[in-house]
């Protein structure tokens, strides 16, 4: 899924943004120690100056290299927190909703396995059930629902998900209403 | 975007779920590249290369580096790398250990308090060794020292002479002084290591989590 394809990258992005903050920090290490070897032996040098500015630089590169990571780090935890916080919430409605409907406990298991995606014949495996049990499981959902079959079942919750957010992103087709 | 998202959100979303958890899942890179760097800087200058030599002191330059990097993190980087998350608090540590003993453990957010004690005193020991060796090397770079070794091993002298130059005897006491330091604190270091991977064990046993896979490159567990 494309969640977890943006998540890949961001790890990706950490880690060169890391492995290039360490290499930064050597080189400053590095640098600090010669220009302070520098500074004892001949403060007053051409030499001095200019290798003291690419010292500092580094330095500061160094300090920036730091916040900028740690902020792609904390980006990507406030998403994965989001996308929890959102799955869980999600999660709720559903089962307030199955409530409304007054499911029985095997209707609800029922329905959330046929919002997962699941076909008859898994989720008949799945709860060791015969085939006509589960279809006749879910004709019974789908009428206390009030939906017409699967995809509009499937749909009523997307669409409380969205809520009033349905807008295309570019002006299609008049037909979005 | 997510990116907006309130603070407090996700700090309460962090803050609900401390329970199941003790310690990051997955320490961030720049942790795991500094503590697995010096624990490799440590185990070659400390057992496998000769002290003294370009390699050792590059080496030890390299930890110095990273060492930095680590204590510039401390402070600029996610909230349980920052020095905030685990100050060192010796009574807390004492008390961790009594808990540990009766098997009645905390879970904490960073390091536990008798580890932070432990990072705090490795971070102290490194500190002191990688100053005693700049005072032996009379804070050359590791090229300068490539260049005086190798100038010394083509059979130009010259090079030694020159840096004795300056305040002759009190330098060489000092760096006599230096030197003896340097190397009990490296035995030291070696002795809390050991300690370290103990308490890594033990703590790793009496949670029945693996504390060490956070701080390898593992794949994440959920």
């Amino acid at each position: 899924m494309s969640g977890g394809d943006l998540r890949a990258a961001r790890i990706r992005q950490t880690r060169a943004l890391a492995g290039f903050l360490v290499v930064q920090t050597l080189a400053a290490v590095f640098f600090v120690g010669d220009v302070i070897g520098d500074l004892i032996a001949d403060p007053g040098s051409v030499h001095f100056i200019f290798e003291a500015l690419v010292t500092a630089a580094l330095v500061l590169g160094v300090a920036f290299g730091a916040f900028a990571l740690r902020r792609t780090i904390e980006m990507m935890r406030a998403q994965e927190t989001a996308l929890s916080v959102a799955q869980g919430e999600l999660a709720q409605v559903i089962g307030e909703q199955f409530t409304d409907w007054r499911l029985t406990q095997a209707e609800r298991d029922v329905g959330m396995l046929a919002l997962k995606g699941l076909d008859v014949a898994e989720i008949a495996e799945l709860r060791g059930a015969a085939q006509g049990t589960v279809r006749a499981q879910l004709t019974r959902i789908y009428a206390k629902a009030g939906v017409s079959g699967r995809a509009q079942f499937a749909a009523f919750f997307v669409e409380d998900l969205l809520g009033e957010g349905v807008r295309p992103a570019t002006p299609v087709a008049p037909a979005a209403t | 975007m997510a990116a907006s998202l309130p603070r407090s959100t996700a700090a309460a979303a962090t803050a609900a779920t401390p329970d199941s958890e003790s310690g990051p899942r997955l320490w961030d890179p720049v942790v795991r590249v500094s503590h697995w760097g010096i624990a490799l800087v440590v185990l070659f200058n400390a057992v496998l290369d000769q002290g003294g030599g370009t390699l050792h002191v590059t080496l030890g330059w390299i930890g110095m580096a990273l060492l930095a990097l680590r204590f510039i993190w401390g402070f600029a980087g996610p909230a349980e790398a920052r020095f905030t998350a685990f100050p060192p608090r010796p009574v807390a540590a004492l008390a961790h250990l009594g808990a540990l003993r009766r098997g009645a453990l905390r879970r904490y957010r960073s390091h536990n308090p008798a580890g932070a004690l432990m990072a705090y005193a490795l971070w102290a020991l490194l500190a002191l060794i990688m100053a005693t060796g700049l005072i032996m090397t009379g804070g050359r770079t590791p090229m300068r020292v490539a260049e005086e070794n190798a100038a010394v091993a083509a059979g130009d002298w010259s090079v030694l002479v020159k840096t004795g130059k300056t305040g002759e005897d009190a330098g060489k006491g000092l760096k006599k002084a230096a030197g003896e330091v340097h190397e009990m604190a490296a035995d030291l270091i070696l002795i809390l290591v050991l300690l370290h991977v103990a308490g890594v064990a033990v703590e790793s046993r009496a949670l029945g989590r693996n504390l060490l896979a956070p701080m390898l490159a593992g794949g994440r567990r959920q």
